[in-house]
């Protein structure tokens, strides 16, 4: 506290970029701070998510094919991040809310877009161990071996952002907290039971897979799982861009609400 | 309802209004509390349902009719147990932090009166999605079912069951937090873990072996017997299974009810 006290104190010197930088640092260890509370228990929720699902959605088939366990097994990391992003983020924040911490910490002095920015880093980080047990869960539980390859890692780190910033950008433009429960939930389950992520998407009607064309869910799971397999997933820089412009909206939805309460 | 004789009787020494006028008074007080929330609980139940119905529809090339009928009777399930078991415990954790639990606690209305009032809100709440969930899957997958007059015990006895758990989860359990926890942990465990949409043999043997000791997939059994006719055997023991995990919630909820007042 007595270093971001001081930060207070003292106008930034130098460029405004170190300023930012400095406050973006001093965000994420207070964040880090405080997250040592819940990160272990988030991970484990999205292990029981992540695994959980996909050993479930297995159960719904009679006969459980080669095909059919890749597909599910390449959706986990998919299926992890979804609810993380879009129902624990917001949840968090709204909690905060309820808590009357948001309004401190958005008191505090720093800019506010190296908060965000902070939030959007570390929950992406510690969004990882997770989504990494459920896929060797799901990977072990119906024996499939995976062609990892290095474009995992982009694809993972954008996917956990991107689902991040939307959730954040969600929680923050609605105001009421009952209601960022409700709309999370329900998004959630729709998006998890409608998405092609653990099936191919020749299964959908083609107006939905249109649909699924320009929303995020299915480009995520396409570019997780182009880093997990080989020759399954094609047109993978349209899914990296769709992927990539709703981070940007994400951010855009964050920005705006800041600027609205500035 | 013989109980609730005894419960009238030993609780009559303060003004207690008479067990019927308790009734209508809590029946009138849930809806009335949950007002706001009906539409939304209404909203999501047939999201479930009607989700579930078309959705499992797309996790199959072409859905095949078994397992198209299996989820849609299963479905009818979700929808009856869903505001018991699940909705009430968050909305009494929700009133445990709000600080008006004490308060409807305190009301001078018979403790049985004010069960059965929400055992006909959650019944009232499961009915209409469980029969727009079977429109649905008929509309969409073809399939005919055959109603039989044993629908009526097994809704009945299945929303008794569901609701009385979830009773015993809101009053047994004294951390709101923790209620909040399990019943999120049942959902999960409901509609993945529970043989309601698919059949057991679909499990591995350990977990259908423990499923066959829990109250859902005999749920779904006994409605199922109840909207197909040749599917389904062995109601008798899953109608018992049903029976006594009603009970064990009614105990629960009673002691807890009971050693707090």
């Amino acid at each position: 506290m007595s270093t971001a006290e001081r930060a207070v104190g003292s106008p930034p010197r130098g460029s405004v970029a170190a300023h930012w930088f400095r406050s973006l640092q001093l965000m994420m260890r207070f964040d880090a701070g405080r997250a040592r509370e819940w990160a272990p228990m988030m991970a484990i929720v999205q292990i029981f998510m992540g695994a959980g699902m996909a050993i479930t959605y297995g159960f719904f088939y009679p006969v459980v094919t080669p095909t059919i366990a890749l597909y599910i097994v390449t959706g986990t990391p998919t299926l992890a991040l979804i609810p993380l992003g879009l129902v624990m983020v917001p949840i968090g924040v709204s909690q905060q809310k309820v808590e009357r911490t948001f309004d401190f910490i958005w008191s505090l002095p720093a800019p506010r877009s190296a908060q965000a920015a902070s939030t959007f880093v570390l929950w992406t980080a510690l969004s990882i161990p997770g989504m990494v047990a459920a896929v060797a869960i799901a990977a072990w539980r119906y024996g499939v071996s995976l062609t990892v390859s290095p474009s995992i890692v982009p694809a993972v780190l954008l996917s956990a952002l991107m689902a991040i910033s939307v959730g954040f950008g969600m929680a923050l433009a609605i105001s009421s907290p009952i209601l960022v429960n409700l709309i999370t939930n329900t998004l959630v389950f729709v998006v998890l039971l409608f998405s092609p992520i653990v099936f191919p998407i020749s299964h959908l009607p083609s107006w939905l897979a249109g649909v699924h064309h320009v929303l995020p869910f299915y480009a995520m799971a396409q570019i997780v799982r182009a880093g997990l397999t080989t020759g399954v997933v094609t047109n993978l820089a349209w899914w990296y861009l769709v992927v990539f412009v709703w981070t940007v909206i994400g951010w855009g939805l964050t920005a705006w609400v800041v600027g609205r309460r500035g | 309802m013989a109980t609730t004789v005894k419960a009238e009787t030993a609780n009559a020494q303060p003004p207690m209004p008479s067990w019927l006028h308790g009734y209508s008074w809590m029946t009138r007080w849930d809806l009335t509390e949950l007002r706001l929330m009906l539409p939304v609980i209404a909203g999501v139940q047939i999201l479930a349902g009607v989700g579930f119905v078309l959705g499992l529809g797309l996790f199959f090339d072409r859905m095949p009719a078994p397992v198209a009928l299996y989820v849609s009777t299963g479905v009818v399930v979700l929808n009856l147990t869903l505001v018991g078991l699940i909705v009430g415990p968050q909305f009494v954790a929700d009133q445990k932090l709000a600080g008006t639990y004490d308060y409807l606690r305190a009301l001078p209305v018979p403790a049985t009166s004010a069960a059965v009032a929400w055992y006909t809100v959650t019944l009232i709440a499961g009915l209409p999605a469980a029969v727009i969930s079977l429109l649905v899957a008929e509309l969409r997958y073809g399939i005919a079912f055959s109603v039989t007059p044993s629908i009526v015990p097994a809704i009945l006895l299945t929303v008794f069951t569901g609701t009385m758990l979830g009773y015993a989860l809101s009053h047994a359990v004294a951390n709101p937090m923790t209620t909040r926890m399990i019943a999120q942990l049942l959902v999960f465990w409901v509609m993945g873990f529970s043989p309601i949409l698919y059949p057991a043999s679909q499990q591995p043997a350990w977990l259908a072996t423990l499923n066959a000791w829990l109250p859902f997939e005999h749920m779904a059994t006994i409605v199922r017997a109840g909207l197909t006719t040749g599917i389904v055997t062995g109601i008798g023991r899953s109608y018992a299974i049903v029976a006594v995990w009603g009970v064990v919630g009614t105990v629960l909820a009673a002691r807890a009810l009971v050693r707090r007042a």
